[in-house]
C-alpha cells in the first residue's frame, strides 16, 4: 500500500440518521428545558467552573443531541448556580446537569 | 372508700394491659435502633448526656414545655396551642393524679397499675376527694380539648390554617380511638359513681385504650414518645448526618403532622406545590416512598421557614439535604490541582464577594467604595472570579465535592495573610460560618462591618433619606446566620424602614433560590409576586435586601426599586478624612476598630 | 360629532396616519403626550439601511399634518363607551366625541439598567443604543471616551430573555447595531468593533447588503455569543465575558465602550388607557390585533384601531405602512356608521 504520510481515519462527520436519541429524549422528558436551548453561549461564559476545565454546558447538550459522548466534562460542575442565573430561555440547567447525570452514566 | 370487689382483676382491663404491653415494646424497641443506629461517638455523647444531672434536668423541663404544654405553639396559634397542651398536660395529669389518687387511698393496690385507669370501677365512693374532683376537672379540659379537635378537623379555617392535611387510614383510626377514650371515660366513670354496674362503657373504655396504643407506633401518634426522646437528643447537641437513621429518624418520627407548615412554605404561593411541605416530606420517609421523597427534596428551595415554625423542631432543609446526599451523580469534581489565585493581603482585609455578585456588580462596587470611603486597606479576592464557596454543592447534597472546594479556599485564605474575611454574600457567609475553619481569620459579613465602621466614625452619614425601605430577611442571612437586627439598623441609620407582615423569622424566600434543584423558572414566578407582596404590604417606597439572588430575583418583577443594603450605605455616607492623610496620621482603623469587630 | 377621529401617539405612525386621514377628507385630532412630535425616530440619528436623517422624515410628516387638530403634552384622563363612539377627557380639560380612535401608542425602549450583570447605570462606559443616537445627533456624552480603541454592541439586551421578562425579539436592534457599528467606524476609523450577538435577524430590503458592508468595508467584527456579564478592571476598562460559541471557547475582552442594543418592550406608560379602552394585551406583552395576519390594524373593539409599534416590534416602513392600513381601515368604518 502506498503510504500518503497520514492514516485514514474513522469519520469525523456526524451522521445524524444514526444517531440514537432514546436518552435524549428521556432527558427532555424529565428536564423539558434541554428542548429550547439556543446555544447562545451565556452559560459557558459565565460558568466558574469552565475557565478552569474548559467545561460547557451549551457543548454538552449539543453533543448529546448529536450523539457524541462528552457528558464527561460535567463532572467538573460546582453547581453554582450562575447558569441558571443567566440563561434568557430560563433553563434549569442545574436541574439539567443533574439529569444528563442520571440518565447518560 | 372502700374496694367494690374482693378481686382486682376483671377482664375487660385486657385489653388495656394488651395494648399497653404492645406500645412499650415497640417503642423501647424503636429507641434502642435507634440509638444503636447513631454513629458511635455520638451515641456515647446521647448516652452520657441522659446521665448528667444539669441535662436531665433539662430535659424534664423541656418535655413538659414543649411536650405536655405546647408552650410554642401557644404563641403561634392560641386555639391549636390551647388543644393540643389540653389533651397532652390534661392526660399526663390525669395519669399522674390517678396514681396519687391509689398511693393515697388503697395503697396496697399501686403495684396494680391498672388501678388508677379504672379507679371507679374497684373503688366506691372515691369521688368527693380533693384528687378526684381535680382528675374530674382535668377530664373536662380534656373533653374542651377534643371537642376543638373535633371542629378542628371539619373547619380548621376556623383555627386560622388555611390548609391541613389529609389524614390516611391509620391516623383516622387513631384519631377516632382518640376522641373516643375520654368521653367513654367520662360516661363509665358517671355511670360507676351513680351505681350503675354496666360493663360495657368499661370495656369500649378499655378498647379504645388498646386500639389507639396498637396504632400509635404506626401512625402520627408515634410523636408522642419520638418528641420526647428529639428533646433529650437535642440537649446533647447531636446533629443529623444520615438519612433515616438516628436523628434524622426520631425527627421524622416527631413530626406530628400538624400542618402548621403548609401555610408557612413559600412554594405554596402556587398550588402545585402544595404535597411538598416538610409534613409530606415526614410522611413519605416514613412510608419508605423513595420515589416521593426524592422529588420534595429536590423541589424545596431549602429556605428553612417551615423549620421556624415547626413546634417539634423537624430540620425540613435538613432532611432534604440528606435524601438528596443519598442519590448518586456522576458529579466530582477534582480541585486538587486548583489553586485559587487570592492576592497577598498581610494585615488586610480580604473580601470575597462570591459567584452571584458578578451577576449584580452593584453590591460588590458599593462595598468598595465604602471600603475607600474609610480608607481601610483590602483586597478583592475574587474580582476576576474565584472558585465556588461550596454551598451549593452542599445544599444538593454533593457533600464530599463540597469538602473538597472548603478545603481549597480554606488554604487560599489562611496562606494570603488575612486578618478578616469580609463577605457580602449570605449564602457563603452561611458556608463560611457554618463549615470553614480559618483560626486568626475573623469572617464578618458587610453589614456588622458597616455599622462598625459608621459608630467609629470611620465614615461619616448623609441625611437621611426620606425614601422608606422595607428589610426583607434573606433566607440564608436571617433564618440560615440569625442576623436580623443589624440590617435593619443600618437602614435606620440612613433612610426611613418599614416592616413586612411576614418578617424576620417568617420572612417569605423571594422564590430565587439555589436550594431547589427542581423548581424551574416559570414555577417560582408567582413564588416572587407573593413574596413581593408581602413586601408591598409594609407600605415602603423600595425594597431592600441583602443577597444578590433576592436582588436579581425581585428586580425581575418587582413594581419599585430594589436595593442592596451595601448601595443603601454606599449612598448615605461619606469620607471623613481624606485616605492620604489617613495614613500619615496614623489614624488606624484596623488596629483599632477591627480588633473590635473581630472579637 | 360624526366623523371626529382621535389619534393618540404623535409617533411617526400617527403622523402619517393623520397625513392619510387628511388626504381622505378627514380631520384628525392628534393627542401626544410628549411637548414635541416624533416619538422615538425623532430623538434617532439615521435610519437603515440607507442612513437617512431620521430628523428629516420626522420634519416633513410634521409639514404635512398642519392641517390636523394637535393637541401636545396632553394625555387622555378618561374614557367612555357611547351608542356610537367614544367620549374622551383630556389633560387639558377638553371633552372630545369621537368616532374612531387610532392607537399609535408605540413601544418604550428596555430600561438597561434593570439587567444589572452588564453595568449599565454602574460603570462609565457602558450606553445604550439610544444614548449612541443621541451622542451622534451631537448631544454630549462623558461616557464616550475621545478615542477608543475598542467598541463592543451586545444585541438582544431585555430582548429573547426571559429572565427581562420579554422573550420576544426586538426585531430592529439586529440593523440598528450594524447601524451604529457603521456609524463609530465612521467617527473613529481606527476603533476595532465588535458585535455580540445570539442571531442576526437581518430580514428587510438591504439589510443583507448592509451586514455585508459592515464586514468588508467597515472591518465589523461579528461574535456569536451572548455577553454574560460585565467587570472594570483596575485601570477603569470594561472586560465582557461570552462564550464564542463559534470556535466553543470561553471569550473575555477590554473595551473603551460598550454599547447595549436595549430592546423593544410594550409601552407601560398607556396601560390606564389601553385598561379603560377594554383592550387586550397579546401573549408576548404588546398590543392584541383582531388577527395577527390579517388585521393587525384593528383591535377587538369596534372603532378602535392600531398602528405601529403597539402592537409588536416594526421598522420604519412597516410603521409608515401600517399608518396607512390604519387610514383607510378607519375611513372605511366611518362609512358604516
Amino acid at each position: 500500500m502506498t503510504d500518503f504520510g497520514f492514516k485514514l481515519s474513522k469519520s469525523s462527520t456526524i451522521d445524524l440518521s444514526r444517531v440514537e436519541l432514546d436518552r435524549f429524549e428521556e432527558l427532555c422528558r424529565q428536564e423539558p428545558g434541554a428542548k429550547v436551548c439556543i446555544g447562545c453561549g451565556s452559560c459557558t461564559a459565565s460558568c466558574p467552573a469552565g475557565r478552569l476545565s474548559g467545561m460547557s454546558v451549551r457543548k454538552v447538550l449539543l453533543g448529546l443531541q448529536r450523539g457524541q459522548k462528552v457528558n464527561d466534562m460535567l463532572q467538573c460542575c460546582m453547581l453554582c448556580g450562575k447558569c441558571t442565573m443567566v440563561c434568557p430561555r430560563g433553563i434549569n440547567t442545574r436541574n439539567l446537569i443533574l439529569t444528563i447525570c442520571r440518565i447518560y452514566d | 372508700m372502700t374496694e367494690r370487689f374482693n378481686d382486682s382483676f376483671h377482664p375487660f382491663v385486657i385489653p388495656f394491659l394488651a395494648g399497653m404491653a404492645f406500645v412499650i415494646t415497640v417503642c423501647l424497641i424503636k429507641a434502642v435502633v435507634v440509638v444503636f443506629q447513631m454513629e458511635s461517638g455520638e451515641r456515647r455523647r446521647y448516652l452520657l448526656s441522659l446521665l448528667k444531672p444539669n441535662i436531665i434536668v433539662k430535659n424534664i423541663y423541656d418535655i413538659i414545655v414543649d411536650c405536655l404544654l405546647h408552650v410554642r405553639l401557644w404563641k403561634r396559634n392560641r386555639m391549636l396551642g390551647f388543644m393540643h397542651s389540653s389533651i397532652a398536660f390534661g392526660w399526663f395529669m390525669i395519669i399522674l393524679l390517678g396514681h396519687i389518687q391509689v398511693l393515697l387511698y388503697c395503697p396496697d393496690r399501686i403495684s396494680t397499675f391498672y388501678y388508677p385507669i379504672f379507679f371507679d370501677w374497684f373503688i366506691e365512693g372515691g369521688q368527693h376527694t380533693l384528687i378526684s374532683i381535680l382528675l374530674d376537672l382535668f377530664l373536662y379540659v380534656i373533653l374542651a380539648g377534643i371537642a376543638l379537635a373535633i371542629v378542628k378537623r371539619f373547619y380548621s379555617r376556623l383555627f386560622g390554617m388555611r390548609r391541613t392535611t389529609r389524614p390516611t387510614l391509620l391516623n383516622v383510626i387513631g384519631l377516632y380511638s382518640l376522641w373516643a377514650i375520654f368521653p367513654l371515660r367520662f360516661i363509665a366513670e358517671q355511670c360507676a359513681r351513680s351505681g350503675n354496674l354496666t360493663l360495657a362503657p368499661w370495656w369500649a373504655y378499655s378498647i379504645a385504650l388498646c386500639v389507639f396504643m396498637c396504632v400509635l407506633p404506626f401512625s402520627r401518634y408515634l410523636h408522642i414518645p419520638a418528641e420526647m426522646m428529639l428533646v433529650t437528643m437535642r440537649n446533647a447537641h447531636i446533629t443529623i448526618s444520615r438519612p433515616g437513621k438516628g436523628i434524622a429518624r426520631v425527627q421524622t418520627d416527631s413530626c406530628p403532622n400538624c400542618g402548621v407548615c403548609i401555610d408557612a412554605c413559600p412554594m405554596n404561593a402556587d398550588p402545585a406545590n402544595l404535597k411538598d411541605s416538610t409534613v409530606y416530606l415526614t410522611r413519605q420517609i416514613r412510608r419508605h416512598n423513595d420515589r416521593r421523597v426524592g422529588q420534595i427534596s429536590d423541589k424545596c428551595m431549602l429556605c428553612g421557614k417551615c423549620t421556624s415554625v415547626c413546634q417539634v423542631g423537624v430540620d425540613g432543609p435538613k432532611l432534604r439535604i440528606l435524601a438528596r446526599a443519598a442519590r448518586k451523580y456522576n458529579i466530582g469534581p477534582d480541585f486538587s490541582n486548583v489553586r485559587p489565585d487570592v492576592p497577598k493581603s498581610s494585615g488586610k482585609i480580604l473580601y470575597f464577594g462570591g459567584c452571584m455578585s458578578q451577576l449584580t456588580p452593584l453590591i460588590g462596587r458599593s462595598i468598595e467604595s465604602v471600603l475607600k470611603k474609610s480608607g481601610v486597606e483590602y483586597k478583592w479576592m475574587d474580582r476576576d472570579g474565584g472558585l465556588c464557596c461550596g454551598r451549593p454543592l452542599h445544599t444538593a447534597g454533593r457533600l464530599k465535592e463540597a469538602r473538597e472546594l472548603v478545603l481549597r479556599n480554606q488554604e487560599a485564605i489562611l496562606a494570603s495573610g488575612a486578618h478578616t474575611l469580609l463577605v457580602s454574600c449570605p449564602i457563603c457567609y452561611r458556608e463560611f460560618k457554618e463549615r470553614y475553619v480559618l483560626p486568626g481569620i475573623s469572617v464578618i459579613h458587610y453589614a456588622d462591618f458597616m455599622i462598625e465602621l459608621i459608630q467609629s466614625g470611620s465614615i461619616g452619614l448623609k441625611e437621611k433619606s426620606d425614601i422608606c425601605y422595607v428589610y426583607h430577611d434573606p433566607c440564608e442571612l436571617g433564618r440560615g446566620c440569625g442576623m436580623y437586627e443589624t440590617p435593619r439598623r443600618l437602614i435606620a441609620q440612613a433612610a426611613g424602614i418599614a416592616e413586612a407582615p411576614k418578617n424576620r423569622t417568617e420572612s417569605v424566600c423571594c422564590g430565587g433560590s439555589l436550594g431547589s434543584l427542581s423548581l424551574d423558572f416559570a414555577h417560582r414566578e408567582k413564588i416572587t409576586r407573593a413574596s413581593l407582596q408581602n413586601l408591598y404590604d409594609s407600605g415602603a417606597d423600595a425594597i431592600a435586601t441583602a443577597c444578590p439572588l433576592c436582588q436579581a430575583t425581585f428586580s425581575r418583577y418587582s413594581d419599585r426599586p430594589v436595593k442592596d443594603l451595601a448601595q443603601i450605605i454606599d449612598e448615605q455616607t461619606v469620607a471623613v478624612i481624606d485616605n492620604s492623610r489617613r495614613r500619615e496620621t496614623g489614624c488606624d482603623i484596623e488596629g483599632a476598630t477591627l480588633a473590635k469587630i473581630g472579637n | 360629532m360624526h366623523d371626529n377621529i382621535v389619534i393618540i401617539g404623535g409617533g411617526i405612525a400617527g403622523m402619517e396616519a393623520a397625513k392619510a386621514l387628511l388626504a381622505l377628507g378627514h380631520t384628525p385630532i392628534l393627542i401626544e403626550s410628549a411637548p414635541t412630535l416624533g416619538g422615538h425616530v425623532g430623538r434617532w440619528h439615521k435610519l437603515f439601511p440607507d442612513l437617512t436623517s431620521a430628523r428629516e422624515l420626522v420634519a416633513r410628516l410634521r409639514s404635512e399634518i398642519v392641517g390636523a387638530n394637535i393637541f401636545l403634552g396632553t394625555q387622555v384622563i378618561s374614557m367612555n363607551r357611547l351608542a356610537d363612539g367614544y367620549s374622551l377627557k383630556l389633560s387639558n380639560g377638553i371633552v372630545i366625541n369621537a368616532s374612531a380612535l387610532l392607537i399609535s401608542t408605540g413601544f418604550k425602549l428596555f430600561e438597561a439598567d434593570r439587567k444589572e450583570e452588564y453595568g449599565y447605570g454602574v460603570y462609565d462606559r457602558v450606553i445604550t443604543n439610544a444614548d449612541l443616537e443621541d451622542w451622534f445627533s451631537g448631544a454630549d456624552d462623558a461616557r464616550i471616551p475621545q478615542q477608543p480603541q475598542t467598541v463592543g454592541f451586545v444585541h438582544c439586551v431585555g430582548s429573547r430573555d426571559l429572565k427581562a421578562c420579554n422573550g420576544q425579539c426586538s426585531k430592529v436592534c439586529c440593523a440598528t447595531a450594524i447601524k451604529q457599528a457603521i456609524e463609530i467606524k465612521e467617527r473613529f476609523p481606527f476603533a476595532r468593533v465588535y458585535c455580540f450577538y445570539m442571531d442576526l435577524r437581518l430580514f428587510g430590503k438591504k439589510y443583507e447588503d448592509f451586514y455585508v458592508n459592515a464586514q468588508r468595508d467597515y472591518a465589523v467584527q461579528f461574535i456569536r455569543g451572548r455577553v454574560s456579564e460585565v467587570s472594570e478592571t483596575i485601570d477603569g476598562h470594561l472586560q465582557v465575558k461570552a462564550e464564542d460559541t463559534l470556535s466553543g471557547k470561553p471569550l473575555k475582552m477590554q473595551l473603551d465602550l460598550l454599547v447595549l442594543m436595549a430592546g423593544v418592550v410594550r409601552n407601560t406608560a398607556v396601560q390606564e388607557l389601553t385598561s379603560m379602552a377594554g383592550l387586550e394585551t397579546d401573549s408576548d406583552g404588546f398590543l392584541r390585533s383582531r388577527d395577527n395576519e390579517y388585521a393587525v390594524v384593528e383591535s377587538g373593539q369596534p372603532g378602535i384601531f392600531y398602528a405601529g409599534a403597539c402592537t409588536g416590534p416594526k421598522t420604519v416602513p412597516e410603521t409608515i405602512a401600517e399608518a396607512r392600513s390604519a387610514a383607510l381601515s378607519i375611513h372605511a368604518y366611518l362609512k358604516t356608521l
